[in-house]
């Protein structure tokens, strides 16, 4: 199936209307609202802009392992005295990984390790928001996942699905300052998919109760000018495309082959892992997944055994599965994480460390069997190519055909860009 | 213990009297200009330190029932039906008052009357709330804005509901609001709903986000007895620092003294849970200070850990208990044959949550220490030293502390961080109670009140600290003062775009209802408003895992393992970070066992799991996960719109059970029945557009049931105005 057919068609108009605005280089919101296929995207990106890498990742899955993942016990082993408990192993590709991550030696020559990442927020909370926008956490703004970017300037992904979901988290107004129609579906239990989708009275009653709702809600959608009344006007509207879609499948786990599910793992992330990628198979863009429990502060080698397992089988099994299906190259797999964790032990676990720590990419146009970037020899900070979590953004939409010099203009007038200005890591890309 | 107990009866019953008159309230309705702001008047406003000298008579008494029973305990509180007492032995305990003799009841009527006539004087709480609207409108008017105009009756009569005891009115509650023409009638209707049970139910949620109670710590170690404990607290009204300062020096185990699970929850990680509750009780942005010195505030690696010291000599888990539980389940409880080993290692879990005070301070300056201090030796033992927001407060007398004792260091600190003279206790709670009930705080975020010139309207905010303060911390009295001002009789304004400015409070703010006073609000339109008289209480079971003398032998492990067996506990065979099992959780119930409905318990949010699983009406609506401070969240989402077309909420209020629909059905024409579900679901009747089209649809094969679903589909539904 090409997905890339499943997005909506030019919409004349708004692309007229859109090309003139962005002749002024600046978006303005929320005006914009329409739709843009990546087709349209290219005429606005210079041609110098164009190189290795742009555009390929027609769809993105976005894996996001909370609490912090310890760079030295995973993607970056150590060999000193800031050694884990865990051994460095050897893989398919000329790095190594340690012994928590058997599954992805084995697919390490797919992948990209990023190990000089880099960043100063050492509190989850403000660091999980860093890295799912490429913002700072403020108090008076709050700002767009990739997902809502990448709808902003390619459109919807899909007629009736969302081009967002999150799995195993809540959508926390990941749309940002955008219309909320660019909000994440949520999926908190990927097992049970979408929930509620059909309705329980027959059509007819159904057809009737939504006009008569339509009628008696009309008068406060009306008078209300929040924002927040807006979008659940919003929310309703996509509801109710939503059920009428034929692609609702794309949300059942039960039509995956059992042996696949055990491949991915049978607890939470393994099967939200499998949902994203059936979820990108039937239109939907950005696919966020959730991972909890990395905060190893004690008891950190029962903690990699444990979570690091079913990270390893899940990550591993989707990138064999989207290269074994051909999509590897159009689908970027990210692996990231809000910080890394101190080089010291300290009873039984480590603490919190921003300063370096490791991600990884696969597919989407990055190279396989890649290391980007270098940590000191006690990973305590980068020593090579530092990557902060903008730059990180920047390479991914960069990889996604976002134009990430451009700016928009959010409703109280301040200017941004995707990955807040930070420079894509172009050697990543292959 | 006994220290507990004893303030827990003392406090419980002797709180608030408004002895001083308010500071710089008294303001001249002519004058136009701004006059200075109030200054917080630590003098004038500072309670006394001594119990009130009230005139209120012995609480204690023996309360007995027609059979003969009977229970020697102090009257704390009465709230409705809920009777509160407290024994002897420190037991907090709910009793119905229906189900007590007539002396008792008029006993316990009576004591409550003098113990509320011991709360604010009315004539305070209108001098307080008229300085609120002085600060606010002479702000605005210095920024050129206007209050909103008035809310109606029917807002207003909703707004209240919600904000006050956290569900919407029933149709009986707003048609008799409405209907009254008592001048007072506000003020009244504010008075019974803030000394009724639903005001601690929906307190106890609002706290459960900010507090972060979750029915499992760790790795499924039960925390029902935390929970058990806040809602005693509530019930009992002990005020803000007191429950406070209960949480900061609480010792033991969390399956005998819940109110460790405050400090406990972060047990396995310290320096985060003093992030925690320096940010939760005093707003101050310290987390960053963590790990490097703050890059915008002012607080230095070194002062966290200065501040950090005073819990260094406290010990969260028992790490002994923990290997022996390990150990035992490993050989399969040798010698003790047929000891179950998930039960052993669980009862050991339980009994390693502990919080002991040592003889040593053992925190040190990490190794990699970042903060640029030439004072500080990366590696050295830190002094337990307090944080300061200004030069003056070193003479400021919550600053006079004792840090010899190393096993004292949290009392001491306790008693700095409650002190009525802390430079910011009075006002962080202050400014999160305003953000409850007007939707924004006077400062935001409440996560940062570091500099408090910030403040949106910082008289405003000192004038709040003011009131706290001299309401002794009663957070009740507080939001009776908040509840009274004409600012908050105003009509909603749509959420500020805060870039552009701060938002002055020209009226309180349109929100979504949260995720609480969603379900809430479904609960009582499905089957009325009793459910505001059901408790759910599940420490005590969690109690007979205490190991005695906390000595974990295989025979002490049998004991328990065999005691809970008999007791049928719900925790023994429940699954993994649940609450037992369904049937478990339904017998736990006091005041009446909530009905069940398409797979889900009709209780009250606060009387439901804590958090509720995740894919429950709660979760989907944004309460929070528990596990970060504040996340509770009012965000749209698709999956909300189908819950409440296609799911468990659409059948709830579709079924003929439901009692909004129920009711509405007994009305005699069309038109009353429409009336009567406006009513309930919106608090108003239909206007003039609505009726036709509602009554319209009837003739078109749709029934009440329909026009509900179409109601709680609505927006005005979810916002309160």
């Amino acid at each position: 199936m090409n997905n890339d057919l499943l997005r909506d068609p030019i919409e004349r108009r708004s692309f007229v209307e859109r090309c003139a605005r962005y002749a002024f280089g600046l978006t303005v919101l929320p005006a914009l609202a329409g739709k843009l296929s990546a087709a349209e995207k290219a005429v606005q990106v210079s041609a110098a802009a164009r190189s290795a890498g742009f555009g390929k990742a027609k769809r993105i899955i976005f894996l996001e392992l909370q609490g912090g993942l310890s760079h030295i016990d995973s993607f970056d082993p150590k060999t000193g005295d800031t050694k884990g408990p865990g051994a460095a192993i050897s893989t398919k590709a000329d790095f190594q990984l340690t012994e928590y991550l058997p599954e992805t030696a084995k697919i390490a020559d797919k992948i990209t390790v990023i190990r000089s990442m880099s960043a100063k927020v050492g509190v989850h909370a403000s660091a999980q928001y860093l890295m799912r926008t490429g913002y700072e956490k403020r108090s008076t703004i709050v700002h767009p996942m990739l997902g809502a970017w990448a709808q902003h300037y390619l459109g919807s992904s899909s007629k009736t699905l969302p081009s967002t979901v999150c799995v195993n988290r809540s959508a926390n107004h990941g749309n940002g300052y955008f219309p909320a129609a660019f909000s994440p579906l949520p999926i908190l239990d990927p097992d049970q998919g979408l929930t509620n989708s059909a309705s329980a009275v027959s059509q007819d009653v159904q057809q009737k109760r939504i006009g008569l709702l339509e009628q008696l809600d009309a008068t406060f959608g009306k008078k209300m000018a929040d924002e927040n009344v807006k979008a659940y006007g919003d929310f309703y509207e996509s509801t109710l495309q939503l059920m009428k879609s034929s692609d609702l499948k794309a949300f059942d786990l039960a039509a995956e082959p059992a042996e696949l599910r055990d491949k991915y793992g049978r607890n939470k992330f393994g099967q939200g892992v499998l949902l994203a990628r059936r979820l990108v198979e039937s239109g939907v863009r950005f696919v966020e997944v959730s991972s909890g429990g990395w905060d190893m502060h004690k008891q950190l080698a029962d903690g990699m055994e444990d979570r690091g397992g079913d990270f390893d089988r899940a990550f591993a099994a989707l990138v064999s599965d989207l290269d074994s299906r051909g999509m590897l190259d159009s689908t970027l797999v990210a692996v990231t994480t809000e910080f890394g964790r101190k080089p010291q032990f300290d009873g039984g676990g480590r603490g919190h460390h921003p300063l370096v720590f490791s991600t990884a990419l696969a597919g989407g146009g990055v190279k396989r069997g890649y290391v980007h970037g270098k940590s000191d020899a006690k990973g305590y900070e980068p020593e090579e190519k530092p990557v902060s979590v903008g730059s990180f953004h920047a390479t991914i939409a960069y990889a996604a055909g976002l134009p990430i010099e451009q700016e928009v203009t959010t409703p109280s007038g301040r200017p941004m860009t995707v990955g807040n200005k930070g420079k894509p890591a172009m050697e990543v890309f292959a | 213990m006994k220290r507990l107990i004893l303030s827990a009866s003392i406090a419980a019953c002797s709180i608030l009297v408004w002895t001083h008159p308010a500071s710089g309230a008294k303001p001249n309705k002519k004058q136009q200009s701004p006059t200075p702001a109030p200054v917080a008047a630590n003098n004038a406003s500072q309670p006394d330190a001594t119990p009130l000298k009230s005139e209120l008579p012995s609480p204690w008494r023996t309360w007995s029932d027609p059979q003969g029973n009977k229970i020697e305990a102090a009257f704390c509180s009465l709230y409705g039906n809920i009777l509160t007492v407290q024994t002897r032995d420190g037991k907090t305990v709910q009793m119905y008052l229906m189900n007590l003799v007539p002396e008792d009841r008029v006993f316990a009527a009576d004591y409550m009357k003098r113990q509320r006539a011991n709360s604010f004087a009315d004539d305070y709480v209108k001098k307080a709330a008229y300085q609120i609207d002085y600060l606010i409108g002479s702000t605005l008017v210095a920024n050129k804005q206007k209050f909103n105009g008035n809310a109606t009756e029917e807002q207003y009569v909703r707004r209240i509901y919600l904000d006050a005891v956290g569900r919407i009115p029933t149709a009986e509650e707003s048609s008799a609001f409405l209907a009254d023409k008592a001048p007072d009638k506000r003020a009244k209707l504010v008075d019974k709903l803030l000394y009724s049970p639903g005001y601690t139910m929906h307190m106890y949620n609002w706290m459960g986000d900010m507090l972060r109670l979750k029915d499992t710590f760790g790795k499924g170690v039960p925390a029902f007895t935390f929970q058990d404990w806040l809602k005693d607290q509530l019930h009992a009204d002990r005020p803000w620092d007191s429950l406070v300062r209960t949480m900061l020096t609480a010792q033991g185990k969390v399956c005998e003294n819940g109110a460790t699970g405050f400090l406990l929850y972060d047990a396995q990680m310290p320096l985060d849970g003093v992030s925690n509750l320096l940010t939760t009780f005093l707003g101050a942005n310290v987390a960053c200070a963590q790990c490097h010195d703050h890059p915008l505030a002012d607080w230095k690696q070194r002062e966290f850990y200065q501040m950090a010291a005073f819990f260094g000599a406290s010990d969260g888990i028992d790490e002994k208990m923990l290997g022996a539980g390990k150990k035992l389940a490993k050989n399969g409880g040798k010698g003790t044959p047929g000891l179950n080993k998930g039960l052993v290692q669980k009862i050991a879990s339980a009994n390693a949550y502990r919080l002991e005070d040592t003889n040593k301070q053992h925190l040190t300056f990490p190794k990699d220490f970042k903060g640029n201090d030439s004072s500080v030796k990366p590696g050295a033992p830190v002094t337990p030293t307090l944080i300061s927001w200004s030069k003056a407060d070193a003479k400021n007398p919550a600053y006079k502390i004792n840090t010899a004792n190393p096993a004292q260091l949290r009392e001491e600190f306790a008693r700095w961080m409650t002190h009525p003279n802390n430079p910011r206790f009075a006002e962080n709670i202050a400014n999160r109670v305003w953000k409850k009930v007007f939707g924004l705080a006077v400062q935001e975020p409440v996560s940062d009140i570091d500099d408090l010139s910030k403040a949106s309207n910082p008289a405003l905010l000192a004038h709040l600290a003011t009131i706290i303060k001299a309401g002794r911390f009663d957070l009740r009295e507080f939001q009776r003062v908040l509840f009274n001002s004409q600012t908050y009789q105003r009509a909603a304004s749509a959420s500020p775009d805060l870039e552009k400015g701060p938002y002055l409070f020209p009226g309180p703010l349109v929100r979504r209802l949260t995720a609480e006073q969603v379900w809430d609000s479904l609960v009582v339109l499905s089957v009325g408003p009793d459910v505001d008289n059901m408790i759910l209480r599940r420490g005590e079971d969690e109690k007979l895992m205490s190991l005695p003398g906390n000595s974990p032998t295989a025979e002490n492990f049998k004991y328990v393992i065999d005691r809970l067996g008999s007791s049928g506990a719900a925790m023994g065979g429940g699954k993994k970070g649940g609450g037992g099992s369904e049937k478990g959780l339904l017998a736990e119930y006091q005041g009446g066992k909530p009905q069940q409905r398409f797979g889900m318990i009709l209780a009250r949010a606060s009387e439901l799991p804590q958090p509720a699983a995740e894919t429950h009406f709660l979760r989907l609506f944004g309460q929070s996960d528990r596990l970060v401070a504040d996340s509770n969240t009012t965000d749209g989402s698709v999956p909300q719109a189908l819950m409440l077309m296609n799911g468990g909420a659409s059948k709830l209020i579709t079924d003929t059970n439901c009692a909004a629909v129920a009711a509405a059905e007994k009305a005699a024409s069309t038109d009353a029945k429409v009336d009567s579900l406006y009513l309930a679901f919106l608090g108003r009747k239909p206007t003039d557009e609505e009726r036709p089209v509602a009554t319209q649809a009837m003739t078109t094969g749709l029934g009440m049931s329909d026009l509900a679903w179409a109601l709680v589909n609505t927006r005005e539904f979810l916002f309160v105005q």
